[in-house]
């Protein structure tokens, strides 16, 4: 819990429109989000236009991310109806855009990418004109995991880089810096045609040019679309934020990413690599 | 004399899994003067920063938190008489 006096940036409003039927959509399916799991500032006003980003395979991950608030455990067996329960709550929500993710499940095989290529089957199948978006894990590597998830055509491929390659050991201590940009390369050379995307926060003890390595890095991979937030403290056992971002930096931020060539980049305190998907999608193509 | 009510400012946060929030500033002191919906208290939930509303005009006669204490949702953390 944050107990200083935040930013003036940092101030929303509270929502005026209930975020009570997302809600009730999401249970009734029994599904979760990573909108609540993770604690996201957005989440109001998400839910408030029926907006949410699902959490499939769980809601406990097998790893401990220094920044994340997911709960770590010995998560369940993947329900093989999960995929067809999203594809319901998104037809309910009224989604045209629909983004998954989940958490990591390194204690199977594949990682659950089966579940995350059914879910995309059975969106196509019930939202036929719906875009999809998945946001995945690392898969530990598994490249033939990675490929069943690509295979199935999402319309956006996401998977976050998070911070900068010195901050990996202390904010991602089981990824690898190396081969989450290679996920990316993968993807790409898969199918030159989807679009690929990656985030990452600012606020951990990043320097600028850290900052701008990371970018390039990115574009050495042809990643499309970059977004950038800040770490904002889920939990007090999280770690600390190590400085607040003023928002002109963000500014600098999208300037510097757009320049380098990403067809979009999306950077703000309060974004996310979901917030505004839809939206930072389409941008994307004009 | 007329009429005098107390009107109970009660912790409401964004969404309803969020159970508790922070204090971050009281815009006011006790015994000033506030109007409904003015920004009355800023609270910090979730890495975000809210503003409360008053919820009616009147005196802030009362406030039961001071900043930095973390409070739970549906706690009366001050009260307005109208």
């Amino acid at each position: 819990m944050m107990r200083q006096r935040l930013p003036v940036w940092l101030k929303r409003s509270l929502p005026e429109v209930s975020t009570l039927n997302t809600q009730s959509i999401l249970d009734e399916h029994r599904l979760s989000t990573i909108c609540e799991s993770a604690k996201c500032p957005n989440r109001s006003e998400c839910y408030s236009h029926n907006t949410a980003t699902f959490l499939l395979l769980g809601d406990v991950c097998t790893r401990s991310c220094s920044f994340c608030s997911v709960p770590p455990g010995k998560p369940k067996l993947p329900e093989e109806d999960e995929p067809v329960r999203v594809a319901m709550a998104a037809k309910a929500l009224g989604l045209k855009h629909v983004v998954v993710t989940s958490v990591n499940r390194d204690d199977l095989e594949n990682g659950g990418a089966h579940i995350f290529a059914g879910t995309i089957r059975e969106i196509r199948k019930l939202i036929p004109g719906a875009t999809v978006e998945v946001l995945t894990p690392d898969f530990c590597g598994n490249w033939d995991a990675v490929l069943e998830v690509a295979h199935a055509g999402p319309d956006v491929f996401n998977h976050n880089m998070e911070t900068v390659r010195r901050l990996y050991s202390k904010v991602r201590p089981r990824a690898i810096y190396d081969r989450s940009l290679e996920l990316l390369a993968r993807v790409k050379q898969a199918d030159p045609a989807m679009i690929t995307k990656s985030g990452f926060m600012v606020g951990v003890g990043e320097t600028d040019e850290e900052v701008t390595e990371l970018l390039a890095d990115l574009r050495k991979v042809n990643c499309d679309i970059v977004t950038v937030g800040q770490y904002l403290q889920p939990l007090d056992r999280k770690m600390d934020i190590v400085d607040f971002v003023a928002p002109g930096r963000f500014v600098e931020i999208e300037l510097e990413s757009k320049s380098m060539g990403f067809r979009e980049a999306y950077c703000g305190p309060f974004v996310r690599s979901s917030y505004h998907a839809g939206e930072v999608y389409e941008r994307s193509h004009s | 004399m007329p009429e005098r009510y107390m009107k109970e400012v009660i912790l409401k946060t964004p969404t309803k899994d969020v159970v508790e929030a922070s204090i971050a500033h009281w815009h006011f002191e006790e015994g000033d003067k506030v109007e409904k919906g003015q920004d009355l208290v800023e609270i910090n939930c979730d890495g975000a920063m809210y503003n409360l509303p008053a919820p009616a005009t009147g005196t802030l006669i009362e406030v039961y938190f001071e900043s930095g204490e973390v409070v739970e949702v549906g706690d009366v953390i001050a009260a307005i008489e109208e």
